[in-house]
């Protein structure tokens, strides 16, 4: 740790002598995976400094802890990680507060030398399409709230079938296919909760159409989760791949694991995944929950009927948000660097968009750090205390 | 006279280099430094040093990003590591194939350059939901009791 902030130091003044420098005080808006790390980097950098992080939440880690699917437990012991932070390192945890609303961000910017928004992206984009708000139709990010225990989600309203369908092929729409396979049982030694382990983990028939609007070349899985799926030994897997016009070697990977689901599965089960590529959702149709969906793929029209579907499309800005990105971006910003203003910053999602796995956002932490205490010492050189 | 050790991690999540730190501050006999691989070259290597290198698994029994240009500069500079000794302690997550081969790399690499390695091969699995820290101290205190 002094070995960091020695490295800093000497790349900005070389060998000026013994110096003294005030610490920054720090707050961090956000105390998900990109605020935590950065707060990492930022106690390296900084061993004195006042370092705060405020969460809206009344507990910490954000979407690794309520994003992140709960049996994947090896990710989420990061959170071990940072646990440090608050145990060890004298980094502050102040819970149920949101910036912009319960402190007002021009408040904690007076309070703090620097502030750093770290807030995210955390509302389910919609498909704005016809009946997307039939019953039935749930959106991914409360599914993976309700699943991990989010204080301030409930489950009202939910209502589970036997035939469900999952709109889009990211690792969250992944996810919520391997959640969905997982009997009651297996979700609670997960430790989701009975009622929502109730509601998800019936499975005595079931039939789940995975459905992407990409081709399986751009489909956007990581090809360790599709292998992962693979532990389901009594479900039937189809896909509708034309491997004859798989060329490059990347698409070949993932529709080759895509096929050994296929081909490795039984001819008859009770359990039914269906993966279909390259089909857009047109619309929900049903009279008050929904009753199907409509696909459209170049010229041809397809109908399936469902009980239940998941909306995975990825993660956009709430209406709602308290700290909104055009607010400030205007003026001398540098998205690159994450510099908003003089003293204030920010990272992870809200700065460069919903994508990336945690370790991405541990690299995007680690970039801003850089920035935050370049702009630093840049700024204290003229007021240096030389010895 | 025992030798200065060199700890080096490869990291994706932030994982082994936590657990790097904890296994420099057990290590209180002789002098301990710590490299993140990617600011480590592969011409650094010396034979008063023991290296220490705790490495993750990425993707498909992969490097994690940070290790790969040290790999790639010593798989193609090949220096001569005869006089090298090593331990190594590999992360990964048995419930996934190619279960802690990202570090199974470097061992196959220092290896073919002559390195020889001492101690058992550490190992973690994140299927147990624990970090590395515990396990890798423990380890690491058994190879500085070897060496």
């Amino acid at each position: 740790m002094r070995l960091a902030r020695a490295n800093i130091l000497s790349r900005f003044w070389g060998n000026l002598g013994v110096i003294t420098l005030s610490s920054p005080s720090i707050a961090i808006v956000g105390s998900g995976p990109s605020g935590c790390y950065l707060a990492q980097y930022l106690r390296k950098a900084f061993p004195d400094s006042r370092i705060s992080i405020f969460e809206r939440d009344p507990v910490p880690y954000g979407l690794l802890r309520f994003g992140v699917a709960p049996d994947h437990i090896g990710t989420k012991a990061i959170a071990q990680q940072f646990e440090r932070l608050f145990k060890r390192d004298g980094v502050e945890f102040i819970g149920n507060m949101e910036i912009g609303k319960d402190k007002s961000l021009r408040e904690l910017r007076n309070e703090f030398d620097i502030v750093v928004i770290a807030t995210g992206l955390n509302e389910d984009r919609s498909l704005g399409i016809s009946g997307e708000y039939l019953e039935g139709i749930y959106s991914a990010g409360r599914i993976t709230r309700l699943l991990n225990s989010h204080p301030n989600e409930n489950s009202e309203g939910i209502l589970v079938g036997s035939n469900i369908a999952i709109i889009g092929q990211g690792n969250v729409a992944i996810d919520l296919l391997r959640l969905s396979l997982l009997d009651s049982e297996e979700l609670r030694s997960f430790g989701v909760t009975r009622k929502i382990s109730d509601l998800m983990g019936k499975q005595d028939s079931k039939t789940i159409s995975v459905i992407g609007r990409s081709p399986i070349e751009k489909a956007k899985f990581d090809i360790t989760m599709i292998k992962e799926i693979s532990k389901f030994s009594n479900v039937k897997f189809t896909s509708d791949i034309d491997y004859t016009k798989i060329i490059d070697e990347d698409s070949k990977q993932r529709s080759e694991a895509i096929n050994f689901l296929v081909t490795h599965s039984p001819t008859n089960a009770k359990r039914i995944v269906n993966f279909y590529f390259g089909w857009s959702t047109l619309s929900f149709f049903g009279s008050n929950r929904v009753a199907g969906v409509d696909l459209v793929s170049k010229q041809k029209k397809m109908r399936i009927s469902v009980d239940t579907v998941y909306t995975a499309i990825g993660f956009q800005e709430a209406k709602s948000a308290s700290i909104k990105k055009s607010e400030h971006t205007s003026g001398k910003f540098d998205l690159d660097r994450g510099f908003l203003d003089d003293g204030l910053y920010c990272v992870g999602w809200f700065r460069r968009g919903p994508v990336g796995t945690i370790p991405v956002s541990r690299a995007d932490a680690k970039h801003v750090s850089d920035a935050i205490c370049s702009d630093y010492y840049s700024k204290m050189q003229g007021k240096v205390e030389i010895r | 006279m025992s030798k200065n050790v060199v700890i080096l991690f490869g990291t994706e999540s932030g994982n082994a280099e936590f657990a790097a730190e904890d296994m420099a501050a057990v290590i209180t006999d002789r002098k301990v430094q710590v490299f993140d691989m990617s600011d480590f070259s592969s011409e650094n290597f010396e034979s008063t040093n023991l290296y220490i290198l705790i490495c993750s698994t990425h993707g498909e029994g992969d490097l994690p990003s940070g290790a790969v240009p040290l790999y790639e500069s010593m798989k193609s500079l090949k220096p001569d590591l005869s006089d090298i000794e090593y331990a190594i302690f590999g992360l990964g997550d048995s419930s996934y194939e190619n279960y802690s081969r990202g570090s199974e790399h470097f061992d196959a690499l220092l290896t073919s350059l002559g390195a020889s390695r001492i101690g058992e091969y550490g190992r973690h699995d994140a299927q147990t939901g624990t970090l590395p820290n515990e396990c890798a101290v423990t380890w690491t205190q058994e190879i500085i009791a070897q060496s």
